[in-house]
């Protein structure tokens, strides 16, 4: 070993440091903005717990938002998160929990678990872990065997998948008449307005364990991307590393969803972005997921917040706005 | 950067906890419209109306001058709007709702999500609940209300004349002779009409007409061939959008002669506002829809 750092740790600790950077920026301007307009002064004071005085501010800034900034970073790195691992794991750069219907899997299970009374956790997590379970199998077997187009088979079984997902949960949706109806179609959209400290200590339990194993299968995932003999080849565990990563991914999306609900097309955003500025090394790749997309949501949600002059729009709707039109450019791009 | 957040989150804790235990001073305890134990100001001054129907209660009573806040929609009486609004009540900003720093929320059960009454109490903010679910428990809500806003006398004044009203409509409609099959339509397309268990379906019941729904619960969604098949005598329908008249929602149902209130002209529209919200006012709407129901009781004495 010579006295130089490792290239790999050099870039990964360039590349963690700015996206770091631009996590904390995200993080203070969700903190500073909002539908109450205040000075700057008494918000930079605020900030930095110097302003006793203005104890409105204080709970507004640390008891609504800073759960708030906090759960969206976590939802944004689980998605970006997700989507870079199953876009290794199926080799296919469009694939993303949300196009492939697992988001909406889990997304049916948590509406079963609401219907019946089942406290947010464990019981509507767990219920939305077996629906994403479910959808994930579905869509591995109608797009199995037909090796020849892999790429669109597996684009239009999640495609199918999805729209049937979205039938099922508009069907349960009209089947509940009650109050809580409205609250599921918020909630489906991706509502996080009402989050307290411990909804986020509870996902940041599920997740940050999640983070670690997937940054630690990282190198894993880069001989994946060489191909299935190459992997066998270098002495890879292929079945037991592809069925952790994709429990494990799944699972962190159960939890997100049954969270805050649908937010798709993170996961296809941040992901690429990254990777056509940084390249493929997912070492570096998932680090820069969880920072990047933490930002990223954090941004979105504000714009969710402050966009509307009364009241909030969910956030899945800017993500969504912004993602889709994004993907179809993917999408032409990747069939030239 | 965490150590720092998590320090500063400790002292806005203890903070609030402060400012928490200084408001209680002048507080006493009762039990809500649901059974929840909750403290409140003696004499609460800065109050938030978490849904329209509390606005117009709380002006009712004339206690307007302790409103902070209101919930959008909340467009009676005219008044209200010059107030902050702090979003819908089923979607509610938080952070608005905070910043008027109240000392006490209405909310109502059915409606405002039940996470945001415990969001607002963990930030010492006591949440008053009402659960209206006729024209009997409205007026129940009208009384704890006029007590919670020390105006006990006027809510008893209010509570007074919705019941002599409703007994003068009692009267009346004994004297009818038919008791007319009424279809309540909400809104024009979808036809969603009202079943058993709603506001509406007590008062059609009391204006001496017969819901022609009433075997349904909620509010269901029927097409118009199940309308035709009911064959109701009179066609209430209450709206939301500004200007849609009479002549259109006739012409919607011409084409269906075969419907006795069809073929009667018996369509009437109504003020959506009225009818859907749980205040004294929906006496009011009782009085409207006897007038429609029976017409006929008002020749002599109108």
């Amino acid at each position: 070993m010579t006295a130089r750092p490792h290239p790999v740790l050099l870039r990964l600790a360039v590349v963690s440091a700015l996206l770091l950077l631009a996590l904390t920026a995200a993080l203070v301007m969700g903190l500073s903005l909002g539908s109450t307009q205040a000075g700057l002064d008494a918000i930079i004071k605020t900030l930095l717990g110097r302003s006793p005085s203005e104890p409105m501010l204080q709970a507004i800034i640390w008891h609504i938002r800073f759960p708030r900034v906090l759960l969206a970073a976590l939802v944004g790195a689980a998605m970006s998160v997700g989507g870079l691992v199953f876009q290794a794991l199926l080799r296919n750069p469009l694939a993303e929990p949300y196009i492939l219907g697992i988001s909406g899997g889990s997304a049916i299970g948590a509406i079963i678990g609401i219907i019946l009374g089942f406290s947010r956790f464990p019981g509507v997590t767990v219920m939305a872990f077996a629906g994403s379970m479910c959808t994930l199998v579905l869509v591995m077997i109608i797009s199995s065997g037909q090796r020849i187009l892999k790429k669109d088979a597996l684009l239009l079984a999640g495609v199918m998948v999805n729209a049937f997902c979205s039938a099922v949960i508009m069907f349960l949706v009209s089947m509940t008449q009650d109050a809580r109806l409205h609250n599921i179609i918020f909630w489906l959209m991706g509502d996080m307005s009402m989050t307290d400290l411990r909804q986020v200590g509870i996902l940041s339990a599920i997740l940050i364990p999640g983070f670690i194993l997937i940054f630690c299968l990282s190198h894993a995932m880069n001989m994946l991307l060489m191909g299935r003999e190459m992997a066998i080849s270098m002495g890879l565990q292929l079945k037991t590393i592809t069925l952790t990563l994709l429990v494990a991914t799944s699972f962190m999306v159960s939890a997100t969803v049954s969270q805050c609900g649908l937010i798709g097309f993170v996961g296809l955003v941040i992901p690429h972005l990254l990777r056509m500025v940084l390249g493929p090394d997912h070492r570096v790749l998932v680090p820069a997921c969880i920072l990047g997309g933490g930002a990223y949501m954090v941004f979105c949600d504000l714009l969710a917040r402050t966009l509307p002059q009364q009241g909030e729009m969910p956030a899945g709707v800017i993500t969504a706005l912004i993602g889709a039109p994004l993907f179809i450019i993917l999408l032409k791009r990747s069939n030239r | 950067m965490s150590m720092k957040l998590i320090r500063h989150y400790t002292a806005a804790l203890l903070m609030a906890a402060t400012v928490l235990l200084t408001e209680n001073v002048a507080a006493r305890q009762v039990t809500d419209g649901i059974g929840r134990q909750i403290h409140v100001p003696d004499n609460p001054v800065r109050v938030v109306a978490l849904a329209p129907s509390i606005t117009e209660i709380v002006f009712a009573l004339g206690q307007e001058q302790r409103l902070v806040g209101i919930a959008r929609f909340s467009d009676f009486p005219q008044q209200a709007l010059r107030l902050p609004q702090v979003g819908s009540y089923i979607q509610p900003d938080i952070e608005k709702i905070v910043a008027l720093n109240p000392d006490l929320c209405i909310a109502v059960k059915d409606g405002n999500p039940r996470v945001l009454a415990d969001r607002l109490e963990s930030l010492g903010i006591p949440v008053y609940a009402v659960d209206p679910l006729d024209l009997g428990s409205i007026m129940t809500m009208v009384l704890q209300i006029g007590d919670l806003l020390n105006a006990g006398d006027r809510a008893r004044s209010i509570v007074t004349e919705m019941k002599s009203r409703m007994d003068r409509v009692r009267e009346r409609v004994m004297r009818a002779e038919h008791r007319p099959g009424v279809f309540f339509q909400i809104g024009i397309s979808p036809i969603v009409s009202v079943g058993k268990g709603t506001f509406i379906h007590e008062l059609i019941n009391m204006a001496g007409g017969m819901n022609l729904c009433a075997d349904y619960s909620a509010y269901p969604r029927l097409s118009r061939e199940q309308v035709v098949a009911l064959s109701p005598e009179v066609l209430i329908i209450t709206t939301m959008h500004q200007g849609v008249s009479i002549e259109q929602v006739t012409r919607e149902w011409s084409g269906w002669p075969q419907i006795p209130a069809v073929r009667d002209g018996r369509i009437a529209v109504v003020d959506s506002n009225i009818f859907d919200r749980p205040t004294p006012r929906q006496v009011d709407a009782l009085e409207q829809l006897v007038r429609v129901i029976h017409p006929e009781l008002f020749k002599d004495s109108p």
